[in-house]
């Protein structure tokens, strides 16, 4: 897993919601770890927080915890965007937005760090998170990006 | 104002004094949002309706839909006698104004804080919507020229209808394929349009419609499906819709199925929603829907016409009223050069509600309307 550089332009974009629910998560990536919500009943993983779907849960799913996951997966969909709908985002264009399958099994949705030609044929291709530091603005963030391999 | 007017505009058209509505409904994509003053502003209050109950509701496309099922619940219990549900849309103004500050599309503003996407490139309803289309070509072979068939037939439906936006634009494949490819696999031509409009209408009780001047249109059935739990960890929501189990029910209520249905109005917000649409209701196998669509199935001629006013992608988007009040005007035999003959069963779809990334758009329900005869 590789850091990308820092932003030294001041940050435009949406902010990150952070919630009660994934506090913890991004507390994470501040670390530089992907983490997942697992079952310490029977290791079913989840993302985002979610109560067990394998079998009764203890109140407020007291079983389950944020555990570090591999950070790898594969593309289950793709696009390119070639329009910056927001003009913060017109030195990203054309970038691909990505929902990804983890290889512990949730999806989730993130930006590649390199364009790819073709969408359809991105499709099935192996990806590995990219943790991109915020942390100098006030309230920073991470942001987990996806690279290919 | 403009919902109080469309308000103003049903009541009088279904021959009632403003004092007998005694029920409103405000129909909204986002009704808890609190962003607008709606709730002490609404049309009730610009109007004088002496109603009982007044209140917002919607979620993501689905408004008619859900107001159906609120408004019959009220006139059930005797709750409201003549219930109006009326909806204002202001997008396209709003989206020119965005425009103006160097947004594309739907005005940034509309799109809620807190998407999990949105710092990530997640920008707007085809930033994930475009995956459905990439997942179906990667699963199913499906082109974008089939894909660019449903636009073109929906824009031939809208030249016949002067209050379609693009009723003077004709569209050809070539046109589609040329249009700029805005998030790929989507070409602009893919993508509905931004407008402004308005939409009421008076739902009451099938022996109180027969009093009234106006050819009632029945609520024959309504259905509504969840995929939240199911086709998002069966992965499965990027090439299915959450349509079987809505229009089962509507269906059975209805006493109705797929081959009584004379037209569907199916929620396009994209070229893809219509094509699996075309698939998760049986009009076509599932991953048959791009030759099925490219065969000419859905325009003028075709054997289920879909979208006669030309849609969310050509006539106006107003989430699932666009096809409500389609499907109203072809069952009143008000379609003007679109018109269907013998048209006595019609459905609407509804379809949004983005959930969790988002890109899981789970709500969907299946409103089947007759001419009542």
């Amino acid at each position: 897993m590789t850091t990308a550089a820092e932003s030294a332009v001041p940050w435009r974009k949406a902010r990150p919601n952070i919630d009660q629910d994934n506090e913890a998560f991004w507390d994470g990536l501040a670390q530089h770890e992907l983490l997942l919500w697992q079952c310490g009943q029977c290791g079913t993983w989840y993302w985002p927080k979610a109560y067990c779907r394998e079998h009764e849960n203890e109140p407020f799913a007291a079983q389950m915890s944020w555990q570090p996951a591999s950070g790898t997966g594969r593309i289950f969909s793709a696009n390119v965007h070639r329009w910056a709908f927001d003009p913060a985002f017109t030195d990203d264009v054309p970038y691909a937005f990505v929902m990804i399958e983890l290889d512990e099994g949730p999806l989730i949705s993130s930006m590649l760090t390199e364009p790819v030609d073709d969408p359809v044929a991105a499709i099935g291709r192996r990806v590995e998170v990219v943790f991109e530091d915020h942390l100098d603005l006030a309230d920073g963030f991470v942001l987990p990006k996806f690279r290919l391999l | 104002m403009l919902t109080a007017e469309a308000a103003r505009l049903a009541i009088a058209d279904a021959g009632l004094e403003p004092g007998a509505v005694d029920g409103a409904i405000e129909l909204r994509g986002s009704p808890g949002g609190g962003d607008r003053a709606g709730y002490v502003d609404g049309f009730p209050r610009m109007l004088g309706l002496p109603v009982n109950v007044y209140l917002t509701v919607g979620r993501g496309g689905a408004l008619a839909s859900l107001g159906i099922a609120i408004a019959a619940s009220f006139l059930d219990r005797g709750i409201a006698s003549y219930v109006c549900l009326a909806s204002a849309n202001d997008t396209g103004s709003r989206a020119r104004l965005a425009k103006e500050r160097g947004h594309r599309g739907r005005p940034h503003d509309l799109e809620k804080e807190g998407y999990w996407g949105k710092p990530l490139g997640d920008l707007r309803a085809v930033s994930h919507h475009s995956w459905m289309a990439a997942r179906h070509m990667k699963e199913y072979g499906t082109t974008s020229r089939q894909l660019g068939s449903i636009a073109v037939q929906t824009r031939a439906w809208a030249n016949k209808n002067p209050e379609a936006r693009m009723h003077a634009k004709t569209m050809t494949i070539e046109d589609h394929q040329q249009s700029p490819v805005i998030v790929d696999p989507y070409h602009l031509f893919d993508v509905s349009l931004t407008t402004d409009s308005a939409i009421a209408f008076v739902l009451t009780t099938e022996d109180r419609a027969r009093d009234l001047p106006r050819p009632p249109v029945q609520v024959l059935g309504l259905g509504f499906a969840e995929i939240a739990a199911e086709l998002w960890w069966e992965k499965k929501n990027y090439t299915h819709m959450a349509v079987p189990r809505a229009r089962d029910m509507a269906f059975a209520q209805a006493g109705v199925s797929l081959d009584n249905i004379d037209a569907a109005m199916l929620y396009d917000c994209f070229t893809a929603e219509v094509l699996f649409q075309l698939e998760d209701y049986g009009w076509c196998k599932k991953g048959e829907g791009g030759p099925f669509a490219a065969s000419g199935a859905i325009g003028p001629g075709g054997s289920i016409p879909v979208n006669t006013s030309g849609g969310l992608l050509s006539a106006y988007h107003h989430e699932d009223l666009t096809g409500f009040a389609e499907a109203v005007r072809q069952l009143r035999g008000e379609a003007g050069d679109r018109q269907l003959e013998g048209c006595q069963t019609v459905l609407f779809s509804s379809h949004g509600g983005e959930m969790l990334s988002p890109g899981m758009c789970s709500i969907h329900a299946t409103t089947v309307l007759g001419t009542g005869r």
